[in-house]
């Protein structure tokens, strides 16, 4: 029944047994949960990185009997990775919210540290998967329990968005439900590897897989905040607790990105207008993003904009793999290298607004402006991401947006005259103003924080007198994260490369020819590019168009954002909970009435000489003739019953007669 | 030794009305009375049904083909297991809720004779027997939907007995139909409708007898238009609506049906027919109906009602896919509906009984005070909807392929009625956990909910160990569909 590596098995189903244990301890002692908690994650780490050890021997594992279909997960290359990327982020988001949920709520933490290992199993899950309908067992749960995340805070507005994350998330998950019945029914297989050959051998019409895969990807895109999915992201990522954002963003959000990767690698590799569209798609994400992390005067806000944003970039990098068909190394390794960057930079961006957040319970930048003042560690992790985030040379976020770069830059080089070439500049221009959106409000936050000072001159002495805002083990923790992120922007040929050679198989992905100059003139102008249109918006858009003068003469941050442009309230919303039902309605009070009118009818016919008068029943709340006044045509009672009988008594009758004249037997 | 079938079936019926006539006054001698026999009976239903070695009793011989005849075959297996065991789970629950309706000697003995009646709908070897267990189930229930004799009560009976009996009288027409082109009346995997020269010729004359007994007996299996008696008839005390009318007369119902489809009228007169058609559209109106009236309904048991409106139909949808594949979807989902739906009701009603509140919206903060039935609720719930890997998704998934697999547009039209109900079964039952769990801000939950508490173990240990059943079987179901493909290729 079990067969394989145990290990395997351990990283996925340990947490959920953990996150019960600690639950229990957490009812005695509080402490003794906290350590708990640190020491599973820590395991989990540990027994993520002996993954790399264990493979040589066996790499799956299977488990037949479990929920129908079975479990089979596998450790190779590119899952090893994710499953130590969510190792470490998960210990290191564990340290900082023991610290975080003593200084801020404290309330329901048990219920918080259980949820969380348990997203930690099913992430794990998604991670190691080898077959599509683990991943989207693991998926859903992830979903589930992700979302007593979400609402941990429990105010109204938290439990309001959270409406909007579960909603999003169910619709995803049955949608990607629905796309994988349809892969079964056509190729007889949701194993990984069986996928390509399956489609080779059934001979399954192009349009039917694409549908599948675009259904498919409805769940993953929701869970990766894929533009027009995006909609709960804004809302959902704030709301959290921000050690729980530190997930959603660093790791939940890349389960989304696997799933992408896994129709793109595994189903419809190297299917141009697949492609085509991820790419667009993604490049919407990733300016609609920038817009909405400008546009905030909130530092979480923008943070969580910006995950949006970079999240838009891989996929750019996701669409570009398969349009650039077999010569896709640049892209398979710069989405690859981007999304364990991102992970990186945002779980040292958000554990630094967790910091923020437990000394000053406020995220708007009026609030929190000059904080960062005088406070060189929390600088130093800072402006580090920054400079990983905007893809400052030597820093990680260089090498893998290069990488993208480049992938399109290449494709106009093949497309070289035709129409694609024009149509792949304009996205190699969009690719580059995003880039300078993320410097203008990655600029806009370092100088609220760390170079302006408090508008209030009492608080900002407050703010300067206040070194002790976060615990030796934080500082640690938020220096660590921050100091690993030049180590693979530094030495790309050895760290970055050596990730991506390790992982690129999952995606059929090849080395490149020849070792990629990064740090060449062309992608180092490139880059320039980016940063002077980023700094040059900063000006523009922040220093003149957010910053105005209030009443009290002194220049504050404003929202830009036009709150009242909000699809999901525009669009989603009412279609949901307004034309839907309407439409639902029609029909149900269509048919209901037909079937009253006939009943009616009947009674109308057989009561003709005695009307009487009924009382309408209470229950009966639907139908045509309640409506009208306190008297129901519906006739109650025996009488009623004797129609429904006699109407039974006379169709035998009838087909009786029927068969004695036709002359049956 | 065949007869020894027919104890399981007679035993209760003459231990309810000994019961009438022994009238306890104390009720603790009742409950040793009822509970013994009771799991006496399970256990000898279960023991015949696995060691009776003939598996078949001619009890009366009216004429060759009309006879009462009982038999054990894999369907009859199923459906009995289901019924003796989550019976006696039902009856312990009753134990404790009845303490507050009243007449408990009346309610007991109608509740243990309805036990032998399903046990004859599930034994029945032909239609006959099966027609008069039918129609013997709905008078033998009556009593009970009509428990608190006041005027919503009389009238939700009289509404059960209207539909019940028009239907069953449709479904008569079918018997006859079958009597006429059939070689036998009994039960043979693949049809009776064996004579291809006798039913040459009548093809659509058989198929319109088919849609007669769909509907018909759809009627106990709440399909589209026929639903209403549902939701009204769960004014009845809550372990009736628990078990009768999320388990057993719904899936008698459904058992019927199967019946009817698989092993009367044989599936191949029918496959590609707008008969099958006409069926499987009104399952899937009824799926989306029955889950969007769920989610417009503000009472606790009567947005569950709905509920199993539309679950039940996701098991004739299932069935009219009629092909095997479709068979085994809608047994399963019989197991794990039943399962699911009996222990959400069990809840409904411990919160009824505790606190007398019948609304959602009254639930704010419950999930503090109630903490095991709160639990049980969801778990089950989240196993309703499908979230895997709790039971539901198995189910759904085997329908879904079953649907898939058999390539028809209508039925692929059905997945999207599945997935769109999903989502309504989602919204209509996180609204409740979430109110549950986290209750508005503005409302004092601790002066609300002062003195609210769990019932005690009659009533918490079988919803929690149903619950720890869906848990398990959801995660580990093989056994069951084993059991269940075995069913549907003939051989069991």
């Amino acid at each position: 029944m079990l067969e394989g590596n145990g290990l395997l098995m351990f990283l996925v189903f340990f947490p959920f047994a953990a996150g019960l244990v600690s639950y229990l301890i957490g009812r005695n002692s509080k402490r003794a949960r906290d350590i708990f908690v640190i020491v599973v994650t820590a395991a989990e780490l540990a027994a993520a990185i002996f993954l790399i050890a264990s493979a040589s021997d066996t790499n799956d594992f299977h488990w037949h009997a479990f929920a129908g279909l079975g479990v089979h997960l596998r450790g190779d290359g590119f899952r090893t990775i994710m499953a130590i990327l969510a190792g470490f982020i998960w210990f290191f988001t564990t340290i900082i919210s023991i610290e975080y949920f003593k200084k801020t709520e404290s309330r329901n933490r048990n219920r918080y540290y259980m949820f969380a290992l348990w997203t930690l199993g099913a992430t794990m899950g998604i991670f190691l998967s080898s077959h599509l309908y683990t991943t989207f067992i693991f998926f859903e749960v992830m979903s589930f329990t992700s979302y007593i995340l979400v609402i941990h805070k429990e105010t109204d507005d938290v439990i309001d968005a959270s409406k909007s994350y579960v909603g999003f998330a169910v619709f995803g998950g049955l949608a990607t439900l629905m796309g994988l019945f349809m892969l079964q029914a056509n190729l007889g297989t949701l194993e990984m590897d069986a996928l390509i050959p399956a489609i080779e051998s059934t001979g399954i019409s192009e349009v039917t897989l694409v549908w599948a895969c675009a259904l498919v990807l409805v769940g993953f895109g929701v869970k990766a905040g894929m533009f027009p999915l995006h909609t709960w992201l804004p809302q959902s990522y704030p709301a959290a607790p921000e050690p729980g954002t530190a997930l959603l963003s660093a790791i939940l959000s890349k389960a989304g990105i696997f799933g992408m990767f896994v129709i793109t690698g595994q189903i419809l590799l190297h299917h141009f207008s697949w492609g085509l569209a991820l790419t667009l798609f993604g490049i919407a994400t990733a300016l609609l993003g920038g817009i909405m992390g400008i546009l905030s005067d909130n530092f979480k806000k923008t943070i969580a904009c910006s995950s949006m944003s970079q999240i838009g970039f891989i996929i750019v990098g996701v669409g570009m793999q398969a349009v650039l068909g077999h010569h896709n190394a640049l892209a398979v390794r710069g989405s690859i290298l981007h999304l364990v960057n991102h992970s990186l930079i945002k779980l040292a961006l958000f554990m630094v607004a967790a910091v923020i957040f437990m000394n000053l319970k406020s995220f708007n930048l009026n609030d929190i402006r000059g904080f960062g003042r005088k406070k060189p560690a929390l600088m130093f992790t800072t402006g580090f991401a920054i400079l990983g985030v905007i893809g400052v040379p030597l820093w990680n976020g260089y090498v893998s947006k290069t990488l993208i770069h480049e992938s399109i830059v290449e494709y106009i080089e093949i497309a070289e005259h035709t129409g694609w070439a024009y149509g792949f500049k304009a996205i190699e221009v969009l690719f580059i103003i995003a880039g300078g959106m993320t410097c203008c409000y990655m600029l806009k936050l370092f100088f609220a924080v760390f170079v302006e000072k408090n508008n209030d001159p009492a608080k900002q002495a407050q703010f300067d007198a206040n070194k002790h805002y976060m615990s030796v083990p934080v500082t640690v923790i938020l220096i660590i994260s921050a100091a690993i992120l030049p180590v693979i922007g530094a030495i790309p040929n050895i760290t970055a490369d050596g990730i991506a050679d390790v992982a690129q198989h999952f995606l059929h992905g090849h080395s490149p020819e020849h070792a990629v100059h990064y740090f060449s003139w062309v992608n180092i102008s490139g880059t320039l590019k980016s940063l002077g249109g980023g700094v040059a918006a900063y000006l523009v858009i922040v220093r003149l168009g957010m910053l105005r003068k209030q009443s009290d003469g002194k220049k504050a941050y404003v929202n830009a954002w036009p709150e009242e442009l909000d699809l999901e309230k525009k669009v989603y919303r009412p279609a949901l909970l307004t034309v839907l039902p309407f439409i639902g309605a029609l029909f149900a009070r269509s048919v209901a009435s037909i079937v009253d009118w006939f009943t009616a009818f009947v009674g109308k016919i057989i009561f003709l000489k005695r009307p009487e008068r009924f009382q309408p029943p209470l229950n009966n709340e639907f139908g045509t003739f309640n409506e009208e006044e306190k008297e129901s045509k519906i006739p109650q009672g025996i009488s009623y019953s004797l129609i429904m009988f006699g109407a039974g008594v006379v169709a035998v009758l009838y087909f009786i007669i029927i068969s004695f004249i036709s002359g049956w037997r | 030794m065949s007869f020894l079938l027919i104890i399981p079936i007679f035993f209760p019926i003459a231990m309810g009305l000994a019961l009438l006539a022994l009238n306890f006054k104390e009720r603790g001698k009742r409950q040793i009375y009822v509970a013994s026999v009771c799991i006496a009976n399970m256990i000898m239903s279960i023991v015949f049904m696995f060691t009776v070695p003939a598996r078949e009793f001619t009890l009366v011989r009216f004429t060759d083909t009309i006879s009462i005849t009982f038999k054990v075959d894999g369907l009859s297996t199923v459906f009995g297991m289901i019924v003796s065991i989550l019976w006696v789970v039902a009856t312990f629950y009753s134990f404790e809720y009845m303490k507050h309706e009243g007449k408990e000697n009346k309610f007991f003995s109608f509740f243990t004779m309805s036990f032998g009646v399903v046990c004859g709908i599930a034994f029945s070897a032909n239609l006959i027997t099966m027609y008069l267990f039918y129609e013997l189930l709905t008078m033998a229930t009556l009593p009970l939907v009509m428990h608190a004799m006041d005027q919503r009560a009389s009238s939700a009976g009289k509404k059960y007995v209207a539909f019940s009996i028009t239907g069953a009288s449709f479904g008569f027409i079918a018997i006859m139909l079958l009597m006429n082109f059939g070689v036998s009346l009994d039960f043979v995997y693949g049809g009776i409708l064996t004579d291809q020269a006798a039913v040459a010729g009548h093809e659509v004359l058989l198929q319109i007898g088919f849609i007669c007994a769909f509907f018909g007996f759809g009627v106990k299996a709440a399909i589209f238009p026929f639903f209403n008696w549902l939701p009204s008839a769960g004014v009845a005390p809550t372990p009736v609506s628990a078990l009768l009318h999320a388990v057993a007369v719904v899936n008698a119902g459904i058992f019927a049906i199967s019946r009817v489809t698989y092993y009367s009228f044989g599936t191949d007169i029918l496959r590609g027919t707008w008969a099958q058609y006409v069926a499987m559209i009104a399952a899937i109106v009824t799926i989306v109906f029955g889950s969007s009236m769920a989610l417009r309904e503000n009472h606790i048991k009567r947005r569950l009602a709905y509920s199993t409106v539309s679950n039940l139909s996701y098991m004739l949808f299932s069935l009219m896919i009629m092909t095997p594949e479709g068979l085994v979807g809608g047994l399963t989902h019989m197991l794990f509906h039943s399962v699911l739906k009996i222990t959400l009701f069990f809840v409904a009603g411990a919160i009824i009984y505790k606190t007398g509140r019948e609304y959602v919206d009254q639930l704010e903060g419950f999930g503090k005070s109630m903490p095991l039935t709160m639990a049980a609720f969801t778990i089950c719930s989240m196993g309703l909807i499908g979230i895997p890997p709790l039971m539901g998704i198995t189910s759904k998934w085997l329908i879904s392929k079953a649907a898939v697999d058999c390539g028809d547009p209508v039925a692929v039209a059905g997945i999207v009625a599945l997935i769109a109900s999903a989502v309504l079964t989602t919204l209509y039952l996180f609204e409740i956990i979430i109110k549950a769990y986290f209750p508005r801000k503005d409302i004092d939950v601790a002066e609300l909910n002062k003195d609210v508490k769990d019932p005690n173990g009659l009533m918490t240990v079988p919803m929690l160990g149903l619950t720890a059943f869906s848990i398990i079987f959801g995660i580990f179901p093989t056994p069951f569909i084993d059991v269940f493909q075995s069913i549907a290729a003939g051989l069991f």
